[in-house]
This record gives C-alpha cells, structure tokens and sequence, in this order.
C-alpha cells in the first residue's frame, strides 16, 4: 500500500519506455499498450479509493524520500479528500482519451508517448507534498502539452500552442519566486518546501521591497500564486490563451485541458494559496468571489456569442470554473465541498461535451453553428444521429446544472455556501445559470432541430467503441447527480480541516 | 628557487597544458600534412587535457594555496573553474574534429591556440593580483583575436577578428589605465592585502576608488560580454567558424566570471558606501544584459546569433550570482556554470552539423528536423528547453539555485527580473523548437552522415543535461565545497 501512489504516478512512464519501444509501423500496438496502460491506472486508483481513510483529514498513502538533502527537498506524495478525486477524475478521463484518440494517424508513437507523459505529470501535481516537486510537475506537464497542440492541433496550432506556454510559464515562474521566498522567509534551520509544515503561514509581519515599494510578505506572495494559479483556471482577465488552446487542440487534449488541467488551477488554492496564505486569502475573499462572478457572467456571454461549437464550450468551461471559484471565495463548508464537487462534476460533463464535439468533427470536418457566410452549419442532427443526441442531451443538461445530473448538485451547494456572505454577487451569479441554460438550449437548437442539412445526411450514428467510452461519463453524470455522497465523503473531513484553518483568520 | 620549485606542484595542471601545446606543435610539423596523423594529433590533445583534467579532480578538497610570491592562488573555487573550462575545451576539440567550419590543414593550430586562450583563462581564475589578471585577460585575449579570425579566407571572419582586436584593445588600455589608479590609492596590486587598506580608507579615497574600480571592470565586462561592453559579441560569434563561437561563449565567459567574482570579493566584501555602491550598479548592469541579450535575440533569423545573444543573457543571470557577495551565489554560479557547458555545447553541436549540412544555420534550414532525423531534433530541444530554464532539464536547478541567492539577500526586484527574462528567452527557443518539431519539411529526405560516434557524442552531451536537473545533489556539494579563498 505503501508504494501504490508511486505505482499510480510510475506507471504512464512505463508506458512511454513500452510506446517508444514498439518497432515502426506497430501502431495498433501502441494504442493498445497506451489503452492497458491508463486502464491498469485507473484501476489501482479505484483500489486507492478503496483503501481510503473518509474519517480522517490528514495525508494518506504518505510517501517522503530525502530527494536534496541541501536544499530540504523531498520526494514526497499523498493524498487527502481534495486530491484524490482529482487523481480518479484524471485516470479516468485519460483512460476514456485514448480510446478517443484511436482514429489519430499522425505519428502514433508520439502521440501517446506524449499523453502518457501529461498523465504521469498531472498526477505529480495532484500528489505532490512537496513544494518544489509540484514545481516541477507543473512545469514539467507543459512540455507534452504544447507538442500535443502544436502537432495535433488544428489549423492554427501554433500560435494557439506559444501562447499557452507562454502564458502558462509567465503564471508559473512567479510562483516560483513565491515559493523561493517561502523558502527563505521561514528561516535557515526550518527552512523546507514542505507544503504541509508551510501550512498557517506565520509571515504576517515580513515585508518584502520591490523596486523601492514596500508590499506585506503574505499578501504580495499571495498575489504571486494567485496569478500563477488564476492562468491556469483561467480567471477572468488571464483567460485569453483559452479559447485559442481549446479550438486548436485535438479532441483528446481538448478533454484533459477542460476535465483535468483547468482543475489543477483551483487544486492550487485549495492545496497552496489558501493553507499557506490564510489571512490573505480571507482578507482577499471579496476580491475572489468577485473574479469569479465575472467569470461566470462574462464566459457565459462570450458563449452565448459563438459560432464555433468548441469555441462555445471552451467559453462554457470559463464560467464553470467561475462557479468554482465561487465556491472557493465563500470559505464555508457548503461552498468549499461544493466547489471540490464542482471540480470533479465539471470535469465529467464537459469532457462529454468536448468528446461530442470531436465525434462530430470527424465526421463533419468543421464546427460551425452557423458558417461565417451565414449559412447553417449542422440542422436536423436529432433525426439523423438519434443515440449521438441523446448523449448529447445528457452531457447537455449535466453542463447546464439540470436537478437529476451532477452539476445541479454542486452548483446548488456553492450557492448555498455563498449566500450569506455575498449577498449580492449570488444574485448575480444565478443569473450565470440562466444565461448558460439559454447558451446551450439554443446551440443545441441551432444544430439538433429544424431541416436537416444535405450534408449532415452522410453522417453516421456514433459507433460501438463511441458508446463504450462515453458510457462510463453518462453512468458518471446520473449517478453523482441522484447520489454524489460517495464524493462528498471523500472531500468531507480534508475540507472542513481547511475551512477551520480559515476560519481562524 | 626551492620554493618556486616547489610551488610548481601546485601548477602541474598548467604545464600539463604547456606541454600539450607544444607537443603538438611539434607533431603538426612531422604530420602536419597527412590527414591520417590527424587523428592522432586530436588523441594527444584530448589525452592532454584529460591528464589536466583528471589532477584538477585530485586536488579539489586541497588547502588554499598561493604561490609565485602570491601571484597565483590555488583554491577550489578556481581548481572548480578549471574543471568546467577543461571540459568545455575538450567539447570544443571533438566539435573542431568533426566540423567542416575549419580548414582542414589550420586544425591542429586551432587545438594549440585554444590550449593556449585556456591557459589565459586558468590564469585568470586562479589571479591573486591585479597583475596576473591583466595578463591572465591579455594572454586569453591575443589568442582569440586569431581564432575570431581563423576562417582566413571568409570575410565576416577577418572582420570579426577586427572587430574584437578593436574593442579588444581599448578596453585593455582602459582597464590598464583602472589598474595604474587602483595602485595609485591603494599602493598595491596584491589581493591578499587590498580589503585591509580599503577597510582604512578615509572616504574622500574610498570615493576615487568606486571610478577606478569600474575602469578595471571595463577589461571583464567585455571579456564576459555584460551590457554596455557587449556590441563586440554578436557580430563576432557570428562571423567566427563554429567550433570557436562555441568556445568563445563557454571558456573566456567563465574564466571572466571567474575573476568578476574574485575581485568583486576583493573589493567589496565588507559593508559601506563602496559596496551599495557597487552592488547597486551591478544590479542595473545584470538586469541589462539580460534585458538586451534576450530581447535582441528574438528577432534573430540566424541560429548561431541568436544563440550569441541568449549567452550574453545567460551571463546576466551568472552576474546575479555575483551581486549578492556570499557563498551561496558562488555555488549558484559554479553549477550555473557546469550546466551551461553541456547545454551550449549540445546547442552548438547541432547548429554546427546544421551548417555543415547546408552551409547556413538559417532558422529555416531547422525546419521539420524532426522528421529528417529524429535525435538531433530531441537533443537539440531539450538544449534549448534547459537554457531556457524549464524543469527537468539541469537549466532549471540552475537557475533555481541563482534566483534563491537572490531572495536569500532580499534582492527581489533583480529576481523579479530574472525570472521574466525566463519568460522572454523562453519565447525564442520555443520557435526554434517548433520550426524543428512542428513545422513540416519541404523534403523529408533524411540528414545522412551523421555517423555513430557523433550520435553517441550528441546523446552524450544530452544525458548530464537531463541527469543534472534530477540528480543535481552530488553536483551541488561540490559546487558547495567549492570555497573562494581571500585573506
């Protein structure tokens, strides 16, 4: 038991020795291997929620190997309520993306050499206990993603990839100065990377001077991981790079971006910004909700006024995530376990959704709602593709938050949460619901009803191995949606833990 | 006499050197002609430097020792320092080997002329006077100019040849003229005595010290290409055959480096005006050369000059080390230096194949390498990815490790700065990799005569690149161990 954290994140890698040793031209081979490979690991991660402790807060499966002794680094992993429905949401999403990504030709070894790669970092960031190893793997899973969009990507791939780098690298390399400071800022002999003893941030009198200004050490650094971690969500003003990065990435990359590593951003406050910084983060609550008002109002309306399909979700996902950090902003246990939900609700419907709209693309080669000549770009699918849409539908209306799929349930706690301490930006938040239901409902409208378009009648209905990897998120959806206890009892005891810690300040 | 005798144990790397160098002089005279006896030439030289190299490693824990009446001073940082630039040079002889940037009959000049530039810089790391270190830069310096302009018959050869005896001598002549005013105030040229008499300075002294003191700097600005001594570089690096381009931008870089740290220690260990002073001037000076090398090396279309000018930013982020005056910063900048090596070298490796190929390291001639051949393109990136700074390459711990000698002396806003430089400098290398890994060829003709042994050469280089940023532990110690000695 011990080990198995270390299986889990060892394992992808593996995987990549076995893909890039397969001989040319092998390239069922390399699918299959890939398959078993991301299978294998979700299964041991179900054995890891098996073996889970739900009563107790603190790190479990705790693994810590002295990595620098002369800088206090470790090679140390666990995982608590927080972290461990991120790691089944990623081995699951990536299992589903492989199987998604048979249809792909362009070196095959490459492809999910580099996939098993992302999944190995992505479960570094979700596991790390240590400061400077979650550097690392934060920074580590750019690599595999910026050749995925920038070989496998759309039209525009290239300009879509540097700028998600860029902007990525620019968010991670100030908390890399943050996370140095920390370093320093707790003196010689306890000095570590450790983010558990970092946790109650005891720095409140430091001060730090930039270019001649003096700024408060907790709350400059605060805004330092703030921003590193906003990028990543995106929050409201650095969510450029999104939609560019959406539209032009492979179906698959399309999945882990919005399922996975839009996550990684929030798991970033909860496991960082707000244990280490606790008085910034109440003292900067307001500011938070805020943000995350925006976000839900402003994706919604960006949705709303897309032509391209992908485009519509990637805007979906920017006030989803608004929703989160909702959630975050209340610092109750409502709105935190409502937030964790959303985190993992969010990540199975809108996979869906992006899987969908892949399906769709590799029979239609073009996403457009409307062409930008003004004509219909789908019509009729309904009658065309009826099993395609009823999935659709129920991707649909989990995404929407309908009461009965999962993301009505978390939606409702953040509200719930949030209510009584802003007041105010609720009101306006639920306003965010509706405009998403109206985003959606006419988008499905547009495409799903009226004539059915000449070209849409070559389409075919979604096949057996379509079906297969999309059921398990469908079986996801209902079922969190009637009974997401089994969730809520994972995050239930870590949460509250750091709602008390809040609480304090 | 004895004594001298008996310090010549200290300085057996040296001669280990000297020897090298006109033995193979001799053999350039008995095989100079025949291309068989060529390799043999390249074996002595290589086995040379691995002798000096290997009794550089023995010595490394030794006890500081100065020596010809404290001309020299043999301590581990500058026993270090010689290990990496040993390194780097014989990085440098197997590239000359293998490239055709180099005419074939002047080869074994170029391996006697770098021995000879590397001397000058075993010179300068290990200086204990203001002396030894004009000579140390002279004897580094004369030799380059030649090698700048080895290319004889190429124009943009002579003229960077030109171009670096000019600026070369000017500011050798500056730095002379610092030197004569420094003894002028302080009355000697001997480190071991100079932070004694500062300390005893009266200020209206202390005040003439700080314009005479950066008179000096003028001579190892230029040698280390820092902002505003740096106009030389690019045109030089790029008009230089290859071999020498890489040589240029690891060895004399180092060994400037190398006595930048010692003098500033020197000078400005102990607090007052002079040391705010001269850190703060620092501070403008290395986030200059950063600002500069990286933001002019974006618009590059030629890949050897754009490499140039990242190295002139690299050597602002080394500065950083210098600036905040402790241990930890020269342990940044030691490890900084051994992880430049490899990268520069590995950077350099592929462009030089590149340029043999084609004739030109234009951007485009990179395009679609991946599909042409596959390691280089992968070598090549994870290069350009570690001089970037990304983890897991050794890029990273080194830049890690200069970023907290910053925050450990609160130097916030120069970190700041660093780190957006990442940032920049990341946005020119990410091109170039994605012009090699992204973009598709127009022919996909694979690159032929890239044999066995340079494979393994290039795979080599990029095994340490990748191992250092993972395992960086044992690298670390003995960049730790590595203590500058000052009386």
């Amino acid at each position: 038991m011990e080990n198995l954290l270390s299986c889990i994140l060892w394992l992808p890698v593996v995987g990549i020795v076995a893909v890039l040793c397969t001989p040319k031209g092998k390239d069922n081979a390399v699918r299959w291997i890939s398959l078993a490979v991301t299978t294998i690991t979700f299964v041991l991660t179900l054995v890891l929620y098996c073996n889970f402790d739900t009563s107790m807060s603190e790190m479990q499966f705790a693994i810590k190997v002295p990595w620098i002794k002369a800088f206090h680094i470790f090679y140390s992993l666990g995982v608590d309520g927080i972290s461990l429905p991120m790691i089944i949401l990623t081995s699951l999403l990536f299992a589903i993306c492989i199987m998604s990504s048979w249809t792909i030709t362009k070196s095959v070894k490459g492809y999910f050499a580099l996939l098993l790669m992302l999944e190995s970092s992505v479960f570094g960031v979700f596991m790390s206990l240590d400061f400077f190893l979650f550097y690392v793997y934060w920074e580590i899973m750019l690599l595999p993603m910026f050749f995925l969009i920038a070989v496998w990507g759309g039209e525009n791939r290239e300009y879509a990839a540097i700028k998600f780098f860029l902007y990525t690298f620019f968010g991670s390399i100030l908390m890399l100065v943050g996370m140095v400071a920390l370093y320093y800022v707790t003196g010689q002999s306890s000095s570590s990377f450790d983010i558990l003893a970092l946790q109650g941030g005891n720095f409140t009198n430091e001060m730090v001077s930039i270019f001649g200004y003096d700024f408060h050490f907790n709350k400059l650094f605060f805004w330092f991981m703030f921003i590193g971690f906003a990028i990543k969500v995106p929050v409201f003003p650095f969510h450029t790079w999104l939609p560019h990065a959406h539209v032009q990435a492979p179906t698959a990359v399309s999945v882990i971006l919005a399922g996975v590593l839009l996550k990684m951003g929030t798991y970033g406050f909860l496991r960082i910004s707000f244990p280490i910084f606790p008085e910034a983060s109440v003292h900067y609550s307001t500011a938070i909700a805020v943000l995350g008002v925006v976000n839900v109002i402003y994706g919604a309306m960006c949705a709303m006024a897309q032509t391209d399909v992908k485009k519509l979700i990637a805007y979906s996902s920017v006030s989803h995530m608004g929703f989160v950090m909702l959630g975050l902003a209340a610092m109750t246990v409502q709105g935190m376990n409502g937030a964790v939900l959303q985190m993992f609700n969010h990540g199975t419907s809108t996979a869906m959704m992006f899987l969908l709209v892949g399906i769709l693309y590799e029979r239609s080669h073009h996403r457009w709602i409307i062409r930008p000549d003004g004509t219909k770009g789908f019509g009729g699918l309904f009658t065309q593709l009826p099993n395609y849409s009823i999935i659709f539908i129920i991707g649909m209306f989990a995404s929407l938050g309908l009461p009965g799929l999962s993301g009505f349930i978390s939606e409702a706690l953040i509200f719930l949460g949030i209510y009584e301490r802003f007041t105010t930006i609720t009101v306006i938040a639920v306003f965010g619901l509706l405009l998403g239901a109206a985003y959606l409902l006419w988008m499905f409208k547009r495409m799903f009803f009226g004539e059915v378009i000449e070209e849409c009648k070559s389409y075919t209905d979604v096949n057996a191995r379509e079906i297969f990897y999309m059921l398990p998120l469908c079986i996801a959806v209902v079922v969190f949606g009637v009974y997401p206890t089994p969730i809520l009892d994972i995050m239930r005891a870590s949460v509250g833990e750091l709602v008390t810690l809040l609480s304090r300040f | 006499m004895l004594k001298l005798l008996s310090n010549m144990s200290f300085y057996v790397p040296e001669l280990v050197c000297i020897l090298t160098m006109c033995t193979l002089l001799f053999m350039e005279a008995f095989y100079g002609d025949k291309s068989k006896g060529r390799t043999f030439v390249y074996i002595t030289a290589m086995i040379g430097l691995a002798i000096a190299f290997a009794v550089l490693a023995c010595s490394v824990g030794n006890k500081p020792q100065p020596i010809f009446y404290n001309a020299l001073i043999i301590d581990s940082f500058s026993t270090v320092m010689k290990m990496i630039m040993v390194l780097g040079t014989l990085g440098v002889f197997y590239l000359c080997s293998q490239s055709t940037d180099i005419y074939e009959d002047l080869k074994t000049e170029f391996l006697v002329m770098t021995i000879g530039v590397l001397i000058g810089g075993m010179l300068l790391s290990s200086a204990n006077n203001l002396l030894t270190v004009y000579l140390g830069i002279e004897t580094l310096s004369i030799l380059s100019y030649v090698l700048a302009a080895f290319k004889k018959r190429d124009g943009r050869s002579s003229e960077a040849g030109l171009k670096y005896v000019l600026y070369g001598g000017i500011t050798a002549g500056v730095m002379l003229y610092g030197i004569s005013h420094i003894y002028g105030i302080l009355g000697t040229i001997q480190f071991s005595e100079i932070p004694g008499l500062i300390k005893a300075l009266d200020s209206q002294q202390t005040l003439l010290l700080l314009p005479a003191f950066v008179l000096f700097f003028v001579g190892i600005g230029y040698k280390i290409a820092c902002v505003p001594f740096h106009m030389w570089s690019p045109d030089v690096y790029e008009g230089s055959p290859v071999p020498v381009t890489t040589f240029f931008s690891i060895v004399p870089k180092l060994a400037g480096m190398a006595v930048l740290i010692r003098v500033t220690l020197v000078f400005f260990n102990h607090d007052g005006v002079l040391q705010t002073a001269w850190v703060g001037l620092m501070q403008v000076l290395a986030a200059l050369t950063m600002f500069v090398g990286n933001i002019t090396a974006i618009n590059q279309k030629s890949v050897k000059r754009m490499l140039a000018f990242s190295s002139i930013a690299h050597a602002g982020f080394m500065m950083c080390g210098i600036l905040v005056l402790n241990a930890t910063g020269i342990r940044a900048i030691l490890f900084y230096g051994a992880t430049y090596l490899f990268m520069t070298l590995l950077a350099f490796y592929v462009t030089s194949f590149i340029i043999d190929k084609y004739g030109t390291d234009d951007h485009e001639r990179f395009t679609g390498l991946i599909s042409k051949h596959p390691l280089v393109a992968i070598s090549m990136s994870v290069a350009l990815f570690s001089l970037a700074g990304l983890p897991p390459f050794s890029g990273f711990i080194a830049k890690f490790n200069i970023l907290s000698a910053l925050i450990e002396s609160e130097k916030y806003s120069l970190a700041l700065i660093a780190v957006l430089n990442s940032v920049i400098s990341l946005y020119y290398y990410l091109r170039l990799v994605k012009t090699m890994c992204v973009n598709e060829a127009d022919s996909s003709e694979p690159i032929e005569g890239l044999g066995f042994v340079n494979q393994a050469v290039i795979v080599g280089l990029g095994i340490p690149v990748i191992l250092l940023g993972v395992f960086w532990e044992k690298l670390m110690l003995v960049a730790d161990g590595a203590k500058i000695f000052i009386q």
